[in-house]
């Protein structure tokens, strides 16, 4: 066999991101018979804008993820990460400068979850489930729900219009998507995420700095979460200060539906891309079917349990050709730091 | 071979530890600590802190929450986690009410097969994470969604149980022998029945260890499948009696009870030293725990300090016990500890200084955010030689001593509309020399409004007034208020009649209703379709108004069509989206109406992007937030109240009700610089709705 990529695609080693993939695919097949109408130029385009700040998240959430980590705050961070960019606009600082400047402050929000975790060696989950609190309550105390409002100009649509606008946020987002791709395929940090992910001990000895590793994916996730609320709020004329509230759900069900595995050490990017594209469908495809919007969470709910469910027929498929599968733990603790 | 059993090693851990290890195997004493700081700081600062009926009050809050933390204790221990305990209380609630209202059950039976459906919802997180080997953390994530998916899908969101029989409510509202809350005792029971089956029993003890190594418990002969099977069936189990005691507490069973439990419940059981990795912890540390969160939520809410101080406070106490906990296991080089480990006496004795550094640093920082809060409040009440001037302007007679303290509580802070009535209500205060306080609940927990009015009762103040957002179920603490001699007003929504001494009324439900219509049929020509964006599809009041806006169409506009209802949750950003997607699945609409604050400039942004000149948009909304898609004609009016006024008008008639020139019977009452303002019975007018459009926008500054 030739070694070329598709005679190299490995069907088991993929078989959540296919399972994700086959669940996406039935649901369009679904609406497409329910309500054709889903399919058109206009609707795609509003349903990539929308889910590109979801997608830049779940990326982020991905690599702490596959470490074998978790962060419920993004949330938080994401409300105030857009409320400091309108803030930031409003002093006058121009635009090209916020694209660095704020994901540089949520790259400090993920390096008080990241040095607690790597250095201090508390639990991921409860350090972020204490900062997913902190962050929020401060805000909600400091704005008392006031909005940002008479942004300048320059700041909707980055100053250059409402098509070239949400252009620039798919691109950045596949942008992003293919260049963590890229990194964790064939960087040697990015391959080290994967190994403190599988095993934190192997790879110390391996020559990784396993809380270095930790500290760099939280304060990436902040950075992400931080270039997101960004691209967020130059969708709008004013930013609100309650945005963000469930995102962490949001990312963690989408990267889990792709496939990454909550132990850590498993996972690809396209599986969360497909994961974040399934989720974020239903419940436009919902309003499009004409299904009550009651339905919604119970569904979403649904199709998470069934993405692990398909996890189970696959391996049992796979134990049934080669006798018994490899006996994985009874428990898997939550993020447990190896 | 009898006589080499291999006992010399264990025999060292096996020997009896010293008293306070036995009496604190996990260092519970570190957080009796906080708990007598935090009662130290409270009875200075709060009023009322240190008394017989607050203490029962706080074990009445803690019960819902308590139940689940003693649920999560054992699942925790195993190194797991349930997600999906709050969406359980959601779903158990509706069932009970479905069962009892719809189905006719006896009230027993219906609770018998709530308790039943906990055991199925249990056993559905049990069978996938035991048998099926899936990790719990994404198993009740997925179940946490589609339990409350079940219970907003069973009642669309809408109904709303209530009327439950008095003997229930007696077991939720109810007090034994005047003082004691009956849930105490359903708290009691839980805990000594958690801590039997975990420290007494032969299966608790294989708990902790399939906690430290699964594998290794399996070797050992554990059926590792069948214990974790228990722990989570009993988990949905005690949820849906937390359920049970939920609505007995609050009167009323809806699809949102126990949002946002999970968290606190969790917090209260890592709070108790219960390792997240599992195989440690104690049921006592999670009552420490569980007390340490509720004593200083109530303590914070008696010293008048806002809910959002609660919040952060939570979050650091959860971030410092975590790491001390961390500089206690520091010298056994894995974070997966065994306690046994670290019995060695040179151990202790780091470990005791570093844990005493820590502790001091917390507690003086605490001090200093105390303290400087105490001095605040002392600073803001005048005393002695100070309070005569007070008086002076004071012109009421009866108040020389101290100043008036009005409470009043919006429906939810952080929105933006009730940031502008408390505006009003400052200004108000100010002009009035009243002490206000202004405190509600950050999130749609709906039992919260509860908990703050209980808080108010205990400090004892003058004057409440409360946005009621769950009539049913505050009516019973504002009745209790009453017979405390503090008068209770109600504003922008009512309570029961008979709950409340006024009610500021700014328009009713259907006043709203029908105005709403009435402007869009206006605007729309009198035929075409239309659809609504709504805030959350549970929120009470906007169901109410939605209900008057179908009955005005029914009977007045057979032409107009609503062809939707979406829900926003509040968030601007999905507001947009849903109409994005109406717009394109309903192409002949011809006006978007927004009726939660976020939901109109939301549709107006959607509308905007679309490019479509033939939608409009309107609704119930803040003029601030609008203007400018007034201005750009998008949307073409907003209808509201002055939010300041209303404030305004709360702060001043809770004056006039405690000085009694406001009473039933009179026709009007002079407020300041509103002037005279209608009153018709026991309702104080604000006036109409008030239609904002580009002519009269710019006028208003809220």
């Amino acid at each position: 066999m030739p070694n070329s990529f598709f005679f190299n695609f490995n069907v088991a080693r993929h078989q959540r991101e296919l399972a994700a993939l086959s669940a996406y695919v039935a649901l369009l097949v679904f609406v497409g018979i329910v309500a054709p109408s889903f399919f058109n130029g206009a609707n795609w385009r509003d349903l990539a804008v929308t889910n590109a700040p979801v997608l830049i998240v779940a990326i982020g959430m991905t690599l702490v993820i596959i470490t074998g980590q978790i962060d419920i705050s993004v949330g938080s961070q994401f409300a105030v990460c857009s409320m400091l960019a309108g803030g930031l606009a409003k002093m006058g600082i121009p635009v090209p400068l916020l694209l660095l400047l704020v994901p540089l402050i949520g790259a400090m929000f993920g390096a008080v979850n990241g040095a607690l975790v790597a250095y201090f060696k508390m639990p991921a989950i409860v350090v972020t489930l204490a900062t997913l609190v902190i962050w929020r309550d401060a805000l909600r105390w400091i704005t008392e729900g006031a909005w940002v409002q008479g942004l300048p100009a320059a700041f909707q649509w980055f100053g250059v219009g409402q098509t070239m606008g949400q252009a620039v946020i798919v691109i950045v987002a596949i942008a992003i998507l293919f260049l963590f791709r890229w990194a964790l395929r064939n960087l040697g940090a990015g391959r080290a995420v994967y190994a403190v992910g599988s095993d934190a001990e192997a790879a110390r000895l391996a020559g990784v700095n396993p809380p270095q590793v930790l500290l760099s994916v939280f304060m990436l996730m902040g950075a992400l979460t931080g270039l997101a609320a960004l691209l967020n709020s130059i969708r709008f004329s004013s930013i609100p200060s309650n945005s963000g509230l469930g995102l962490e759900m949001k990312a963690i069900a989408a990267v889990v539906v792709g496939g990454t595995a909550i132990t850590g050490g498993r996972g690809t990017l396209i599986g969360t891309l497909i994961g974040t594209a399934l989720l974020g469908t239903i419940g436009t495809a919902l309003t499009f079917a004409g299904i009550n919007p009651f339905w919604e969470k119970a569904i979403q709910g649904a199709i998470i349990l069934a993405a692990l469910a398909s996890d189970i027929v696959f391996s049992r498929l796979r134990s049934a050709d080669f006798g018994f599968g490899k006996q994985r733990n009874a428990t898997i603790p939550v993020g447990r730091a190896k | 071979m009898a006589g080499t059993t291999p006992d010399t090693a264990p025999r060292t851990l096996q020997s009896i530890p010293p008293l306070h290890l036995r009496l604190f195997p996990n260092q519970e004493w570190s957080l009796l600590l906080v708990l007598l700081f935090e009662c130290v700081i409270f009875s200075i600062t709060g009023n009322n802190f240190l008394t017989t009926s607050n203490g029962f009050e706080i074990v009445r809050l803690s019960v819902e929450i308590g139940l689940l933390a003693l649920a999560l204790t054992p699942v925790i221990i195993t190194g797991g986690i349930d997600l999906s305990v709050g969406s359980m209380m959601g779903l158990s609630a509706v069932v009970l009410g479905g069962l009892w209202h719809d189905a006719h059950l006896p009230l027993p039976l219906a609770a018998l097969a709530t308790l039943l459906l906990g055991i199925l919802g249990g056993g559905l997180n049990a069978i996938l994470i035991a048998y099926l080997n899936l990790p719990p953390l994404i198993v009740t994530l997925g179940t946490f969604s589609l339990y409350r998916g079940l219970a907003e899908g069973l009642t669309r969101g809408l109904e709303t149980y209530r009327g439950f029989p008095d003997e229930f409510l007696f077991l939720g509202q109810g007090y034994l022998g005047g003082i004691v809350p009956p849930q105490l005792f359903v708290l009691l029971i839980a805990i000594i029945g958690i801590w039997w089956w975990l420290h007494r029993s032969i299966y608790g003890r294989t708990l902790y260890a399939i906690g430290f190594s699964a594998e290794g418990a399996r070797y050992a002969g554990v059926p590792v499948a069948r214990r974790l099977l228990w722990v989570y069936v009993v988990s949905g189990l005690i949820s849906s009696l937390a359920a049970l005691i939920y609505v007995a507490h609050l009167g009323q069973a809806k699809s949102d009870a126990g949002t946002g439990y999970e968290l606190m419940a969790i917090t209260a059981v890592v709070l108790g030293g219960t390792s997240i990795y599992g195989g440690r912890g104690t049921v006592m540390g999670t009552v420490l725990g569980l007390f340490a969160l509720i004593i200083l939520q109530n303590g914070l809410r008696l010293s008048g300090q806002p809910a959002e101080l609660a919040g952060i406070l939570t979050g650091v106490l959860l971030l410092s016990t975590i790491l001390i906990d961390r500089y206690a296991h520091r010298r056994a080089a894995r974070p997966v500890t065994a306690v046994s480990q670290s019995i060695l006496s040179e151990d202790l004795e780091v470990k005791n200084s570093h844990v005493a550094i820590l502790s001091a640093v917390i507690i003086a920082a605490a001090l200093i955010v105390a303290g400087s809060n105490w001095m605040l409040v002392r600073s803001l009440q005048p005393v002695g030689g100070v309070s005569t001037i007070a008086t002076a302007n004071n012109t009421t007679p009866t108040n020389t001593s101290r100043k008036l303290t009005v409470a009043v509580m919006p429906k939810a802070k952080g929105d933006p509309y009730f940031a502008s009535c408390r505006q009003g209500a400052e200004e108000a205060a100010k002009e009035l020399g009243i002490e206000l306080l202004w405190d509600g609940p950050t999130d749609l927990d709906p039992a919260k409004q509860n908990e703050v009015v209980e808080a108010w009762i205990t400090r004892g103040v003058d004057a409440i007034a409360v946005s009621v957002s769950n009539r049913e179920g505050i009516s019973t603490v504002l009745r209790k208020a009453r017979q405390k001699g503090i008068k209770v007003l109600t504003w922008d929504a009512d309570a029961e009649r008979d709950a409340r001494d006024f009610f500021i009324n700014q328009a009713t439900p259907q006043g709203i209703g029908y105005t709403l219509v009435d402007e869009a049929a206006r605007m729309m020509n009198g035929s075409g379709e239309f659809a609504v964006i709504t805030g959350s599809l549970s929120a009470a009041n906007q169901n109410e108004w939605i209900k008057h806006i179908k009955a005005r169409l029914a009977e007045k506009y057979p032409n107009l069509k609503l062809v939707g209802i979406q829900p926003s949750d509040d968030d601007r950003d999905r507001a947009a989206t849903e109409t994005q997607n109406i717009m394109k699945t309903n192409p002949n609409v011809k006006l978007i109406m927004g009726i939660s604050a976020p939901a109109v400039p939301g549709a107006a942004e959607a509308v905007k992007q679309s490019g479509r000149k033939d939608v409009k948009v309107m609704g119930l909304s803040l003029p601030s937030l609008c203007k400018s898609f007034v201005h750009e004609g998008v949307i073409e009016s907003v209808i509201l109240w002055n939010t300041l006024d209303l404030g305004y008008l709360v702060v001043q008639s809770s004056k006039a009700v405690n000085d009694g020139s406001l009473k039933v019977g009179v026709q009007e009452l002079s407020a300041g610089r509103k002037g005279k303002v209608a009153v018709q019975g026991d309702e104080v007018i604000l006036g109409a709705p008030f239609i904002f459009n580009k002519g009269n926008i710019d006028q208003f500054n809220f």
